[in-house]
C-alpha cells in the first residue's frame, strides 16, 4: 500500500468512526451532489453512572413528555429492539393485532423531567414479524442472558400465542428506590 | 395467406435444424452440488432474511444457502461430517398457528434438508451469536438451549436420529460443549452447571461449580469461544476468563487482563455481538475493542487486538476497515478500475462520509492460512484480513441484510 493509499484509508476510517448512522443518507446525498458536508446528528451513547445530564435529543428537563419515537427518550435506556411507537403502537401500547408479552425484562431509567429513577418494564409485542422501524439499542444495566430478567438480548415473546417478535414498549411500573 | 405462413414456418425450422449450433443444446433441470467445503468458506447468518449464506472468502463467490426459520443463526457443524444440523422454530401459519421446533438435518454437499428431529417447542430465542446450540465432541449429540423462561437443554442423538431428553438447568442458561458426553451452562450466581450424559445421551450427573465471577460487579459475556480444550470468555471489564474442559469437570482458570493500565485510562473496552475469536494453531486470541463507558459491552469495535495465548499478552493492534455497504446483494462502490488516485474516490466518499455501523462480529478461519473475517450487524458485507499479519485483503458481498453470526466450521483446526 502506498503512503497516499494509507492516508486515504486512514482518513476514511476516521471519518467513518466519527459519523453517525442517521446522517448517512443526508450526507451521502450531499456528497454525491458535490455539496458540502452537513452537521452531524448526535449518536446516543449509554451513560456511565447516574445521575447524569440529559443526553442530546433527550427531553428538556422542563418537558416531561419528550419524544417517544426517539431512541434517546428517557424510558428507552435499556431497550434493544424496534420501538412500538414507530410501528403502529405507542411507547406503552403494542401495534394493532399484536399481543403484548406478560413477562419482560426490567430496566431502571432516570427521567430528566423530575430527576427520579423509574423501573421500566420492556414488554415485547408479539405475533407479527419484525417491525423494522426505529431500531434502538441502549444497554444501561443490561446483563448477559444467564442473568435473565436483566437481559435485553432475549426475545420476551414467551407465554404468548406466538413467539414471533415485532416490537417493544417501555412501561413505567414503579419508582426505583435505593436498595 | 395461411399457406404462405406455413411455408415460412417450415423454412425457419429447416434453417434451425441445418445451421451449425454455436451453443450446445442443454437440458434444464441441473442443480449444483457443493465441492467439499474448506477453511476459507464461512457461514453468514441473517436474522431478517431468515437464512444463512455460505461464501468463499478468496473468490468472493456466493456458494449457496440454507433457510433457518425465525431467530436461528447458522447451524451446528460436526467436524468432518457429511451432514450439519439446524435447530429451528416454525409456526404452521408463518408467524402464527401451531409451533414446531426441530433439528433439521442437512446433507452438506447438496445443502438440502434430508430429515428432521422434533424437539420440545421451547427453543430459546434471543439475538446471541453463541451459546444457543452446539455439538458435543465426537459429533453424536447435538444440544439445544431452551428458555420458556424456565431454562433447560434438549439433547438430540443425531446418529440415531432421535430426541433423547430435556435436562433442566435451573438458574443457569446457554450451552457450551465440553467433551463427548458433557456440556456446561452459565449461572446467574456466577457459577457454571456441568451436565454429564451417559452413553445414550441421558443425564448422568449434574454438578454446580463454585462461583468464579460476580455477575453484579463484572459479568462475563455469553460470547465465549473454544480454542482446543479451553473455553475463553471475556468480562465486561476486560478480563479473559478461561475454562478448561479437558478433565472430568469444567475448571475455571485464572483470569488475565486484556487491557493494561494505559488502555483502561484511555477507556478501551471489549464489546460487540461476536467479539472474540481464536486460532488454536497460531495460539492467538482476537478481541474487538472500542473506547467507551460503562454498559458499552455491545458497542462495536474500532480495533481488533491480538493476543498470544501462551504468554497472555497483546502482540498486535489492527485498525479495522469498514466492512462495506451492499444493497440487495450489490456492493455500493464505484470507480475501482479507474486510474489512481481516482480509484480511491469510492473509499473516501462512501466509507469516509457514510457512517460505519461498526464491527460487531469477528471470526478467524481454521487451517494453515487463516483469515480474519469481520462484519457489521446492520450490513451484509464482510471484510477479510490475513490472520497472521492483520493485513486487510478485500471485502466480500453476501447478499445478507444483516450479519448475525459468522461461522468458520471447516478445515483442520
Amino acid at each position: 500500500m502506498t503512503i497516499i493509499d494509507r492516508w486515504f484509508a486512514r482518513t476514511a476510517r476516521r471519518l467513518a468512526q466519527h459519523t453517525s448512522r442517521r446522517s448517512f443518507l443526508a450526507r451521502f446525498g450531499v456528497a454525491i451532489a458535490g455539496g458540502a458536508a452537513l452537521p452531524l446528528l448526535p449518536v446516543a451513547r449509554p451513560a456511565g453512572a447516574a445521575p447524569r445530564e440529559p443526553a442530546p435529543g433527550e427531553p428538556d428537563p422542563t418537558s416531561p413528555e419528550g419524544d417517544p419515537n426517539a431512541c434517546t427518550y428517557w424510558r428507552y435506556c435499556a431497550v434493544d429492539g424496534f420501538l412500538s411507537s414507530c410501528c403502529g403502537g405507542t411507547h406503552t401500547s403494542c401495534p394493532p393485532g399484536t399481543e403484548m408479552s406478560a413477562i419482560t425484562w426490567l430496566g431502571t431509567c432516570r427521567n430528566p423531567a423530575d430527576g427520579k429513577d423509574y423501573v421500566i418494564s420492556y414488554n415485547d409485542c408479539c405475533g407479527k414479524d419484525i417491525c423494522g422501524r426505529c431500531f434502538c439499542q441502549r444497554n444501561e444495566g443490561d446483563k448477559p442472558v444467564y442473568y435473565t430478567h436483566k437481559s435485553n438480548d432475549i426475545n420476551w415473546c414467551m407465554g404468548t400465542e406466538s413467539s414471533i417478535y415485532n416490537s417493544t414498549v417501555a412501561v413505567v411500573v414503579g419508582v426505583a428506590t435505593e436498595s | 395467406m395461411r399457406t404462405r405462413m406455413a411455408g415460412i414456418g417450415i423454412a425457419a425450422l429447416w434453417l434451425a435444424a441445418s445451421s451449425p449450433a454455436d451453443v450446445p443444446i442443454e437440458i434444464p433441470g441441473d442443480v449444483e452440488r457443493l465441492a467439499p467445503l474448506g477453511a476459507h468458506h464461512v457461514v453468514v447468518a441473517d436474522l431478517l432474511l431468515r437464512r444463512s449464506g455460505i461464501v468463499d472468502l478468496d473468490s468472493g463467490a456466493f456458494l449457496g444457502m440454507f433457510s433457518t426459520g425465525f431467530l436461528t443463526r447458522g447451524g451446528v457443524f460436526p467436524p468432518g461430517a457429511s451432514e450439519f444440523f439446524v435447530p429451528e422454530t416454525y409456526y404452521s401459519r408463518g408467524s402464527r398457528g401451531a409451533r414446531t421446533d426441530v433439528v433439521t438435518i442437512y446433507e452438506s454437499q447438496r445443502l438440502a434438508p434430508v430429515g428432521e428431529i422434533e424437539i420440545p417447542p421451547k427453543r430459546a430465542m434471543n439475538v446471541l451469536a453463541s451459546g444457543n446450540d452446539g455439538v458435543l465432541d465426537g459429533g453424536r449429540f447435538v444440544v439445544v438451549h431452551n428458555m420458556t423462561p424456565a431454562t433447560s437443554v434438549s439433547v438430540v442423538d443425531v446418529e440415531a436420529r432421535t430426541f433423547v431428553e430435556e435436562i433442566a438447568t435451573p438458574g443457569c442458561a446457554l450451552v457450551y460443549p465440553a467433551g463427548p458426553r458433557r456440556f456446561f451452562s452459565l449461572c446467574a450466581n456466577g457459577s457454571l452447571l456441568s451436565v454429564t450424559l451417559d452413553e445414550n445421551g441421558n443425564k448422568q450427573r449434574v454438578r454446580r461449580s463454585d462461583p468464579f465471577f460476580d455477575p453484579q460487579v463484572d459479568p462475563i459475556t455469553e460470547k465465549g469461544i473454544r480454542v482446543g480444550d479451553t473455553w475463553i470468555f471475556a468480562s465486561f471489564e476486560g478480563y479473559a476468563v478461561p475454562i478448561d474442559v479437558s478433565g472430568d469437570e469444567p475448571k475455571p482458570g485464572e483470569r488475565w487482563s486484556l487491557l493494561d493500565e494505559a488502555d483502561r485510562a484511555d477507556s478501551w473496552r471489549i464489546g460487540g455481538s461476536q467479539h472474540l475469536a481464536g486460532h488454536a494453531g497460531l495460539g492467538r486470541l482476537y478481541s474487538l475493542v472500542h473506547q467507551g463507558g460503562a454498559d458499552s459491552h455491545k458497542e462495536p469495535g474500532t480495533e481488533l487486538w491480538v493476543y498470544d495465548l501462551a504468554r497472555r499478552e497483546r502482540v498486535q493492534r489492527i485498525d479495522l476497515e469498514h466492512a462495506g455497504f451492499e444493497l440487495l446483494g450489490e456492493p455500493i462502490s464505484f470507480g475501482e478500475s479507474w486510474p489512481w488516485p481516482l480509484n480511491r474516490l469510492s473509499d473516501l466518499l462512501i466509507y469516509g462520509l457514510a457512517p460505519s455501523f461498526g464491527i460487531s462480529h469477528v471470526v478467524v478461519t481454521r487451517g494453515n492460512d487463516p483469515l480474519i473475517v469481520t462484519g457489521s450487524s446492520l450490513g451484509g458485507s464482510l471484510a477479510v484480513y490475513e490472520a497472521e499479519t492483520g493485513t486487510f485483503l478485500r471485502r466480500v458481498t453476501t447478499g445478507n441484510f444483516t450479519v448475525q453470526r459468522l461461522q468458520a466450521p471447516w478445515g483442520a483446526n
